[in-house]
């Protein structure tokens, strides 16, 4: 029987492993203030939603959000398409798209929301 | 096997995960597909979701009043936004329930096999109460 060949170890392995629990145990009471916030602008949308992002706490916890949910998620999409791409080119395309995306969204995103944040 | 397959094999020089179409389902494997499955969307909705927050930021003010219209149309987007809206929401109380899962499993509890598949079906089981709880308050408000 031939012996299936396995692709070096890039030594990277570990510290991905680690980046996705941290990000994921941030993501925790993250997502509790999410969801809280969305039940508060949910009872008063039009007079709480353009001046969400004025009050520093929600500016705060959602600069943190979003650059948390990014790097976890790039994380996991990366997995992903280890996983299921096999060509190995497409592999590194891949990877590499959604690092961009991730990062220029992110960037744009908190951008954005230190901008709502000034003006109010 | 034949050889286009052994071939394909050989090929990649890594094991692929299971093959879906060929898969005997049982709860642990529904939970760590349905996990991957939520992942992704959650990550293709925060995309959209920060593009929209980048839009309104910059055309604060420009954006019109909606005009309210009872058009077919209208009326279709908004089924099918709604539809969206309840499949994040899924995804989000979902991808939570089991990713504290996974992150009890990384601290090495849970793997028993009666307790694993306990709380395979409860994450599911909770994260649809959580949705359907969600659209009663969202209905109930008269947000759609």
């Amino acid at each position: 029987m031939k012996k299936i060949e396995i692709a070096p170890s890039t030594k990277t392995g570990f510290h991905h492993w680690l980046s996705q629990r941290i990000t994921a145990v941030a993501l925790i009471p993250l997502i509790i203030w999410l969801v809280f916030s969305l039940i508060e602008i949910a009872l008063d949308p039009e007079g709480y939603l353009p001046v969400f992002f004025a009050y520093p706490l929600n500016a705060f916890m959602s600069i943190l959000l979003f650059a948390v949910s990014f790097y976890h998620g790039s994380l996991g999409m990366r997995v992903i398409i280890e996983d299921y791409v096999t060509n190995k080119s497409k592999v590194h395309f891949y990877i590499m798209l959604v690092n961009f995306t991730s990062i220029t969204t992110a960037v744009a995103v908190i951008l954005a929301i230190l901008k709502l944040h000034l003006i109010n | 096997m034949s050889n286009d397959n052994k071939n394909k094999i050989l090929n990649t020089s890594k094991p692929t995960s299971p093959h879906l179409q060929i898969y005997r389902w049982n709860i642990s494997s529904i939970t760590s597909i349905m996990h991957r499955l939520t992942g992704v969307t959650l990550y293709f909705s925060i995309l959209i979701i920060a593009w929209f927050i980048v839009y309104y930021t910059y055309s604060y003010g420009s954006i019109s009043d909606k005009e309210s219209c009872d058009c077919m149309i209208t009326n279709i987007f908004k089924i099918i936004f709604f539809g969206a809206i309840i499949a994040i929401v899924f995804s989000l109380y979902y991808h939570f329930c089991n990713g504290i899962r996974h992150l009890f499993w990384d601290i090495g509890k849970g793997f028993e096999l009666k307790t694993a598949k306990l709380n395979g079906y409860l994450s599911i089981i909770l994260a649809t109460l959580l949705t359907v709880v969600t659209i009663v308050i969202t209905l109930y408000l008269k947000l759609f």
